[in-house]
């Protein structure tokens, strides 16, 4: 499990990666996150193959994990036992919020001093932006989602008319059950993803029964609790699904395999990499879930090169949606892994009473 | 009430207001932990006459996880013979595992290994049946299976 979060140049305890990420020139390259085959991958199943060629079963040191298909049955039974003992230790929660508080961006810039200096000066070209803090994500696959859905509720309601742009949201939002019937799934499938999602809005300006308005504290809470979190996910992937199937023709010529590059079937493609739990978001789903809740988002790519001609700056990709103009939504893409940026630094999250 | 048993009375309250495709019948769910469904091929296949059963065992965070879904060995009944199926009941099927969605159902589950059923040509266990079961956990969720490509059984 590669976690972007943590730089190559300062590796946290418990982290077992630390590789360097990847770089890549375009969205459409980026790996996916989490389950990029990390830089020894590839010497891992060579040295697989040489011992297997010689007649013994590949026995990898512990610790190590097979990351590419293998046969079952190449493999000894105590590598087998210890892969099972490697999936119970993933049972056991991360210790990684979901969703962060807001960090000052200096602690990014920190994990990059000692190392890539372009990173480095991205950075600081983002803060001379106004970008002042990042609130990162977990890195578990649906950071983009995740992120996404946590800065588009968080921007309601710091707005300056909550009412409306509640209005606003939930107007688009209720359009959106009957297509995602229309394109075969059963509404007790997502009926109550829906419903935590919207009452999550609606609680805004409209306290539920035994609770009080959405506060900054609450709403971080609320993503923090991996069942209504995940459930919102789940409704960003399945409406993410069912903008791309309802406009095939648009999005076909976009559908590849992430690890393969081979073209997709607009079904195929929605169930394992839209629909899934925990597939990283690539540039499709990205512009069919801005479209679909018609909003503007800026993504940063953070991706430690600089121009031809030396200087050095931070490309966005936009996606623009939105009705009506309006600041977009802006998040910070580093190979594998977004995370939310913002204008502030900090924010108060004391518990408050209900 | 809790997201998995909500999905859970849904789908129960479904299956016992629209039924069941053919061949797929509720055998007992008394909870919302555990639950067992028989499941025959019908028409003609390598296992015309053979009925299995099917244990669905459901964490708190189902649907968001995936359920444990396993064949049922015991007296009466076996798991197939088939080169997804070890003999102990586990089943090598992507969708159990990191293809998994929501928006699978316990039936749709069912559809899908009936179809994998449907379609086998051999008859056989898996190349590592034996050291597999030797060493497998008890609940296969537990067990990384490694999938194929050409696995009939990677999606509906």
């Amino acid at each position: 499990m590669s976690d972007p979060n943590n730089p190559p140049s300062e590796p946290v305890p418990g982290d077992l990666s630390g590789e360097p990420p990847k770089l890549a020139k375009t969205l459409k390259d980026l790996p996916e996150d989490d389950t990029e085959p990390p830089a020894w991958a590839t010497t891992d199943q060579a040295a697989a193959a040489a011992e297997i060629a010689q007649g013994g079963a590949f026995e990898p040191p512990p610790g190590w994990t097979i990351t590419e298909p293998t046969e079952l049955s190449t493999l000894g039974p105590s590598t087998l036992f210890n892969m099972n003992e490697a999936t119970i230790e993933d049972t056991i929660p991360k210790d990684r919020p979901l969703i962060a508080p807001l960090a000052p961006m200096a602690v990014l810039r920190a994990e990059y001093e000692n190392g890539n200096t372009i990173f480095v000066k991205q950075i600081d070209w983002l803060v001379d932006k106004g970008y002042k803090g990042v609130r990162r994500t977990r890195g578990d696959g649906d950071c983009f989602y995740r992120s996404l859905a946590f800065a588009y509720v968080e921007r309601i309601m710091h707005s300056d008319d909550p009412e409306l742009n509640v209005m606003r949201a939930i107007s688009t939002l209720e359009t959106t059950p009957a297509m995602l019937s229309s394109v075969g799934f059963q509404e007790l499938v997502f009926e109550d993803f829906f419903d935590i999602f919207k009452n999550l809005i609606m609680r805004i300006v409209q306290p539920e029964p035994g609770k009080s308005r959405l506060t900054a504290r609450a709403l971080f809470d609320t993503f923090n609790n991996p069942e209504e979190s995940n459930s919102i996910v789940m409704y960003l992937r399945l409406l993410t699904s069912a903008q791309i199937r309802l406009d095939p023709e648009e999005y076909a010529p976009f559908l590849f395999h992430p690890e393969i590059g081979e073209p997709m079937e607009t079904v195929t493609f929605c169930e394992n990499f839209v629909e899934a739990v925990g597939k990283e978001a690539d540039h499709v789903q990205m512009t069919a879930l801005t479209r679909a809740l018609r909003v503007n988002v800026n993504v940063a790519y953070l991706d430690g090169h600089a121009h031809k001609d030396g200087e050095i700056d931070v490309d966005f990709v936009q996606f623009e949606n939105a009705p009506e103009p309006e600041d977009p939504i802006t998040l910070l893409y580093r190979p594998g892994h977004y995370d939310i940026l913002d204008n502030r630094d900090q924010e108060s999250l004391t518990l408050e009473p209900l | 009430m809790a997201v998995s048993s909500r999905r859970l009375q849904k789908e129960l309250t479904e299956i016992k207001t629209a039924g069941t495709p053919c061949g797929i019948t509720l055998l007992k769910a008394d909870d919302f932990q555990t639950w067992f469904l028989s499941l025959e091929v019908l028409g003609e296949s390598q296992y015309k006459g053979e009925v299995f059963a099917l244990m669905f065992r459901f964490d708190p965070q189902y649907p968001i996880s995936a359920p444990a879904v396993q064949f049922v060995v015991d007296d009466k009944y076996k798991a197939p013979l088939h080169p997804h199926v070890y003999s102990n009941g586990h089943i090598c099927a992507s969708i159990l595992g990191g293809e998994w969605s929501p928006v699978l159902s316990v039936i749709a589950v069912c559809i899908t290994l009936q179809s994998m059923l449907a379609s086998c040509k051999e008859k056989k266990r898996p190349p590592d049946n034996d050291r597999y079961v030797a060493h497998a956990p008890d609940n296969p969720k537990k067990t990384r299976f490694v999938y194929h490509e050409s696995d009939s059984a990677a999606a509906p």
